[in-house]
């Protein structure tokens, strides 16, 4: 097993890719008590069409399998419901679907062995019949319906909507009642037979445990599956250009919420961290809590918080997101763009990019404290062919050149959309 | 992790948790203060003008400068109600010094000192508030008052709890009313502020690899603790008690919704006799986990599992007020149905349907969560907080133990004191 020891954060991670493809990590923490295992698949809502191992034909199957697979991974053939057992026995045990992955997670303090059959039991056996499949549907139908009257997943789905031609980021993670509508049980076994491979999983722990026992523990309840081969999925080539600059949904929210989305290229491999990095800094100066515009749009009564600022990326995509509510939406998208352009022409303030530099550096120690965060940073960026520790180190590295370089690259005026529900 | 506490004056009490579970250490200060109708938006907007800048950091600009050279130490305030009390809550949380780059830096005695700067030495300007920060903050909150309709299933929360009170402090919106504003100025609300601070019970949490002593020190050498005086503290202490019958009301209020929001607020009628029994809100607790709290729960079994009707089906206790709060997301033609499975729910809670393994079961998750406590620093001063405003002091391996007694005749004589008070629809 293969250790990576990281100074500034003073923990351990141990990975091992096992002999059928899975890959396994571990990031053992003395002294706590609570447990936390989350087993992903490198599957989500994104993809949509694919070609199955040792098939010709590209297989396009309705949106929201994947969410919908892990609505129903829980029931066995038995009859047993492993989420009503697991929380019989004091576990807590969750899922969830994202556009690059789906995870079946559970945390306890005890009995965590007999939690740890019955959860390896039901991610690796499948029960899907058309009677479970179709009460499913009224389930999610009210999952989908509960979204729906949430502004700010509206405005975050329409952002994306104004942004991409024809990549799947932009649809609901859920898909919609009518596409559930068409999902039967042979469309979940072809999605779980070709998806749920231990070579295109990977599952990590962390809590006070010895790596090698745990790591046993894990082997002996593997079912023999032999690795199948690379899954090629296809995504439509998407254009550079966004599809428009504004959309607009109303609400009748008390007050105007908005998403500024910049459409980007995603970073090759090598860059994926630093660019990153580079970009939470440049956001952080641009528009963050001791920013001027900040200041500038709470002195004039036109928002009152700081936004929250993410960029998100996966192969085939990637986006800079904004969001906040404002009086004025259009307003602050104006003096986002003029904050760019200047900035762009005088450079990133020195004293700016230090300061903020230290605070990201806070906010990743702030990161691996819990047992729950430390499992799940490390498997969202598993999926992203990215070490979780790289952040740390790379962000004591990066220059303000590189800052510079990165805002001319990736804060581009014509991939700026504006997103708004009123 | 070692808990101890120590009142350094009269109605200030310190609460230090030491651990080394965590990279970070957390500074509270609690400002807990009866509610009433006329004071809510004082306090509401008090919270809101004290982050807008100290003595020594006038501006919000230079508070979040001081932050981010902290290594983003962050800053929160709060505002909760629980009981009958309002809390004005001052977080700030800093990386311990282990975990800085460079070695010599104080980081703790530094939250320390800027935390209580913000909250006990705000910026003044004639004596008074600043009137340029007093206005802003009033638009802020007038604005955060009008956005309780955004969050729809919050809205239909805190709307059967107005409809369920009336005329109660209880009833009362935390964030205060839009209508109080123009009788606020710099001048009543200062009067106020410094009411607040001589009167109000104090609680400051210091969470972190830290040892009491320290701690004391640390406060010790802080001017601007040092200046606050003892105080007859005034808050109300959370107890159970006894609570008549109401008649049984419902509700339905229209708004743009594409699912129906239900929730149902139910009394637990304790009786003179009950309150004997000082386990009451384990048995509670119990109860509430079998009728709604978790996957297994009758609620989330019949409404959502049997007859697919919701996604979300489930029910909390709160037990400060002795209620039970029912909750589904469902499609506004399945009213009826909904409401006849979940009385259903209730009635078969009363006629004792549930076996001594599903409370044993029931009571390894409550277990559970109580074992998380230590290893969440948040959820410690939460806590820890609850003990000290009920005026009580069960350890956490007490607080195990007391849920391990509960008998299935105890939950059944909880069941059978359930009443609903008022069934509350939000629908399109």
């Amino acid at each position: 097993m293969q250790s990576i020891y990281n100074s500034k954060l003073k923990e351990t991670l141990y990975k091992e890719k096992l002999q059928n493809g899975l890959t396994v990590m571990i990031i053992p923490k003395k002294g706590i008590q609570k447990k936390y295992i989350i087993w992903g698949t490198h599957y989500g809502s994104n993809d949509n069409k694919f070609i199955v191992p040792g098939e010709k034909e590209i297989t396009e199957v309705p949106k929201g399998v994947a969410h919908f697979l892990e609505h129903k991974m829980f029931e066995q053939e038995n009859g047993v419901n492993s989420l009503d057992k697991l929380t019989s026995i004091g576990v807590s045990a969750n899922a969830y679907t994202t556009n690059d992955h789906t995870a079946y997670l559970y945390e306890c303090t005890d009995n965590f062995y007999e939690a740890l059959d019955e959860f390896m039991d039901y991610v690796q056996h499948p029960y899907f019949t058309d009677e479970n499949v179709e009460k499913e549907k009224g389930i999610i139908g009210q999952e989908i319906r509960m979204y729906d009257d949430y502004p700010e997943w509206r405005v975050y789905l329409n952002t994306l909507e104004a942004m991409y031609h024809t990549n799947p980021v932009k649809l609901d993670v859920t898909g919609t009642i009518e596409t559930i509508s068409h999902i039967d049980k042979d469309i979940l076994y072809k999605c779980y037979n070709t998806f749920y491979n231990p070579s295109n999983m990977c599952l990590v722990v962390s809590g006070d445990f010895e790596p090698e026992k745990i790591l046993d523990e894990i082997k002996k309840r593997l079912i023999d599956k032999e690795q199948n081969g690379e899954i090629k999925r296809i995504f439509e080539p998407e254009e550079e250009s966004i599809v428009k600059e504004k959309i607009e949904q109303e609400f009748k929210v008390s007050k105007p919420l908005f998403t500024i989305g910049i459409k980007c290229k995603p970073a090759n491999q090598d860059e994926k961290v630093r660019t990153h990095i580079a970009i939470q800094i440049i956001l952080n100066v641009l528009f963050g809590e001791s920013s001027d515009l900040y200041k500038e749009l709470y002195q004039e009564g036109n928002m009152f918080s700081a936004p929250s600022i993410s960029y998100e990326f996966d192969e085939s995509y990637a986006h800079i997101l904004i969001s906040e509510s404002a009086n004025n939406p259009d307003d602050v998208y104006k003096k986002l763009k003029e904050k760019i352009k200047q900035t762009k022409e005088n450079g990133i303030n020195k004293e700016d990019f230090e300061r903020i530099k230290k605070m990201l550096y806070g906010d990743y120690i702030k990161e691996f404290d819990d047992v729950t965060d430390i499992a799940r940073i490390f498997l969202a960026d598993f999926m992203k062919g990215i070490n979780s520790f790289d952040y740390i180190d790379e962000i004591t590295e990066i220059d303000l050149e590189y800052a510079n370089q990165i805002l001319e690259k990736y804060f581009v005026e014509d991939k700026m959309v504006l997103s708004v529900v009123y | 992790m070692d808990y101890k506490k120590q009142e350094i004056k009269q109605g200030i009490t310190v609460h230090n948790i030491n651990t080394d579970k965590f990279k970070t250490n957390i500074v509270a200060i609690f400002l807990t203060t009866p509610m009433s109708r006329k004071y809510v938006t004082f306090n509401s907007v008090i919270s809101s003008v004290l982050r807008r800048g100290s003595k020594n950091m006038p501006t919000q600009e230079d508070i979040s400068k001081t932050l981010e050279d902290m290594y983003g130490a962050s800053f929160n305030n709060g505002l909760d109600k629980i009981g009958d009390n309002h809390i004005l809550k001052f977080y700030m949380e800093s990386i311990n010094d282990e975990y800085l780059p460079q070695e010599n830096d104080n980081l703790l005695k530094e939250s320390i000192k800027k935390l209580s700067e913000i909250v006990f030495n705000p910026v003044l300007e004639n004596g008074k508030f600043k009137e340029e920060y007093l206005n802003q903050e009033k638009e802020v909150i007038t604005q955060r008052i009008n956005a309780r309709i955004d969050n729809k299933a919050f809205y239909a929360k805190t709307r059967c709890v107005e409809c369920m009170y009336k005329e109660d402090p209880a009833a009362l919106y935390r964030y205060g009313y839009t209508e109080d504003m123009k009788d606020i100025n710099t001048e009543n609300l200062y009067d106020y502020y410094k009411e607040l601070i001589d009167n109000c019970k104090i609680d400051i949490f210091i969470s972190g690899k830290n040892e009491l002593e320290n701690t004391l020190k640390m406060l010790n050498e802080d001017e601007n603790i040092q200046k606050l005086k003892p105080r007859k503290a005034e808050y109300v202490i959370n107890d159970i008690k006894v609570k008549e019958e109401q008649q049984e009301q419902s509700i339905e209020e229209k708004q743009n919704v594409t699912q129906g929001k239900v929730v149902i607020g139910c009394d637990i009628l304790f009786d003179e006799n009950d309150l004997k029994d000082e386990n009451l809100r384990y048995e509670a607790l119990l109860y509430n986990g079998l009728l709604g709290g978790s996957a297994n729960s009758k609620l989330f079994q019949n409404v959502r599992e049997k007859a697919s009707l919701a996604y979300t089906a489930g029910s909390s206790y709160v037990r400060f007020k002795s209620n039970i709060f029912i909750n589904a997301g469902i499609e506004i033609e399945n009213y009826e149905k909904a409401i006849k499975i979940i009385r259903e729910q209730l009635e078969s809670m009363k006629n004792g349907e549930f076996t001594e393994e599903e409370i044993e079961n029931e009571k390894k998750s409550i277990i559970s969560g109580i074992n998380l406590i230590d290893d969440e620093q948040d959820s410690g001063i939460v806590y820890y907080y609850g003990q000290e405003i009920t005026n009580s002091n069960v350890s956490l391996e007490d607080y195990k133990k007391r849920v391990k007694n509960v008998t299935k005749d105890q939950i059944l004589n909880i069941a059978k004191k359930v009443k609903i008070n008022t069934i509350y629809f939000l629908r399109n």
